[in-house]
């Protein structure tokens, strides 16, 4: 660990010549015990916290498309919500945790990649054109995973997160409007929207496919 | 309602996100309207679908690991950070130390012993305080959920009537008191009718009203002789609660309307009651 040591250097560099300065370090070394209170509040956070990891790490990876980030951003979504946690008195867990890997997600895909926010489309596959497909057809194709993760993965970010959110994780309205922080009247359009893009997306593969 | 209604409410339907008023609304359509049946059909075969076979990516071990790790260097590394800045005169600048000692006692030992005095004495002080809230916390959670389940279960009323003079009688032969009963129609709030319910270990009336959609139901029971500051809102899981003691009676009003509308249920009902 990289604090001791900076002590010992400091210890020798004094030359043992002042006790006060001893009195400090014995005092910075007590720090490098976590006591049994430290113990004892991670055990709590990770008791109530760790269950959620899969949760997090299946919503970022749907919002940022790239396991590597994915990643990264749960970690730093762990450290920031462990760093709060005193201030955490709910009772949902997932839906807080799930709050805190959002907005870092956001703020790592505003950092990277700015035009990721702005709405993906692909004019080869949207134009039309492409022969109508029948909902029938939609359903029956709908169980090729590899198909409907590519349609996802195209819809804009806002959509992804709310799919997930809503078919994934099962969360209600109420849920999905605190963490997405919107109003809780704009869920329900908005997710009619995300199926309906979704839906439209699956179309044009299957028609492109035929 | 109407096919573009019945489309834009759809998803809210399938999800059971809707107020149960409208969900009947919509149901009622669905069996008049084939066209809007099939595609409430295949829409919801769809979403269904969706949910089970879009990949759910679990998160892998080492990443477990890692974050387990992570965590225990940031509590390790947490207090450091704090002293941090008292390390930096350690090095050569010679200078009189600010933190000498009190009868061979450090000052930040005095200081901390000083803290936790301070701390025992207001924690003593504050825990009456407290086990009122958590026994008000109770109550508000007891409150939310007879709420929730007068929506769910069609058991909203067990006297359906719009007459205060229908509501009340009914009432007042179930319980050991009679609770005051108004219609408060002309405020906005038509009275739907009157339930009994149980919270805190005693049978209560429950008066149930409408503000356009939603349900607001205010629970009435005699106020004990020691009671404490009336007059409370409390939000809550989306829930507002609305509370004040008015003569013998606790009030308790419930519901999901805006916490403005629910001060507006509550003035309608104080000026209804006998000036004393």
């Amino acid at each position: 660990m990289a604090a001791p040591l900076k002590v010992d250097y400091a210890f020798n560099a004094e030359d043992l010549e002042s006790s006060a300065k001893i009195v400090k370090f014995s005092i910075l070394k007590k720090h490098q015990e976590p006591d049994a209170a430290q113990e004892h509040e991670l055990a709590s956070f990770e008791e109530t916290m760790l269950p959620h990891m899969d949760a997090a790490h299946n919503l970022a990876k749907w919002l940022l498309r790239n396991e590597e980030d994915a990643q990264d951003v749960v970690q730093e979504a762990y450290l920031r919500a462990f760093k709060s946690f005193s201030g955490f008195h709910g009772s949902n867990g997932r839906a807080w945790l799930l709050t805190i890997v959002r907005n870092t997600s956001y703020t790592l895909l505003k950092k990277n990649r700015a035009v990721d926010l702005t709405t993906t489309f692909d004019e080869e596959i949207h134009t039309a054109g492409h022969e109508p497909v029948s909902p029938a057809t939609i359903l029956e194709h709908s169980e090729n995973a590899e198909l409907i993760k590519e349609a996802m993965d195209e819809l804009p970010v806002e959509f992804r997160e709310i799919l997930t959110l809503r078919h994934q994780e099962g969360l209600s309205y109420k849920e999905i409007a605190d963490i997405m922080q919107i109003p809780p009247g704009t869920v329900m359009s908005r997710l009619a929207r995300a199926r309906g893009k979704l839906k439209e997306y699956l179309a044009a593969r299957i028609s492109k496919d035929k | 309602m109407n096919c573009e209604e019945a489309t834009k409410l759809m998803d809210g339907y399938l999800d059971g996100e809707l107020d149960p008023i409208t969900s009947q609304t919509i149901e009622q359509h669905l069996r008049d309207c084939p066209n809007c049946d099939q595609a409430y059909k295949t829409h919801g075969s769809l979403i269904r679908v969706i949910g089970n076979a879009a990949p759910y990516y679990k998160a892998p071990a080492e990443l477990r690991e890692r974050i387990q790790s992570s965590l225990r260097e940031e509590m390790v590394a947490q207090p450091m950070r704090n002293v941090g800045r008292d390390v930096q005169p350690l090095f050569p600048r010679r200078q009189p130390e600010p933190r000498t000692t009190l009868f061979g006692t450090p000052w930040s030992w005095l200081g901390l012993a000083a803290a936790i005095v301070f701390a025992a004495i207001i924690a003593w002080n504050l825990l009456p305080g407290f086990q009122r809230a958590d026994a008000e916390q109770f109550l508000a959670t007891q409150l939310i959920a007879s709420h929730v389940r007068s929506l769910m279960a069609n058991h909203l009323t067990d006297v359906a009537s719009s007459d205060q003079h229908t509501v009340k009688p009914w009432l007042d032969v179930k319980l050991d008191f009679a609770p005051a009963v108004f219609d408060l129609t002309n405020d906005g709030f038509p009275l739907i009718g009157g339930r009994l319910d149980y919270i805190e270990n005693r049978p209560v009336a429950a008066l149930v009203y409408q503000r356009r959609k939603h349900f607001i139901n205010l629970f009435i029971w005699p106020a004990q002789s020691v009671m404490t500051a009336a007059n409370k809102t409390i939000s809550r899981q989306g829930y507002q609660l609305v509370h004040w003691i008015d003569g013998d009676f606790n009030y308790w009003a419930v519901s999901d309307v805006s916490e403005s509308d629910l001060q507006l249920f509550k003035q309608a009902f104080e000026k209804q009651l006998p000036r004393r």
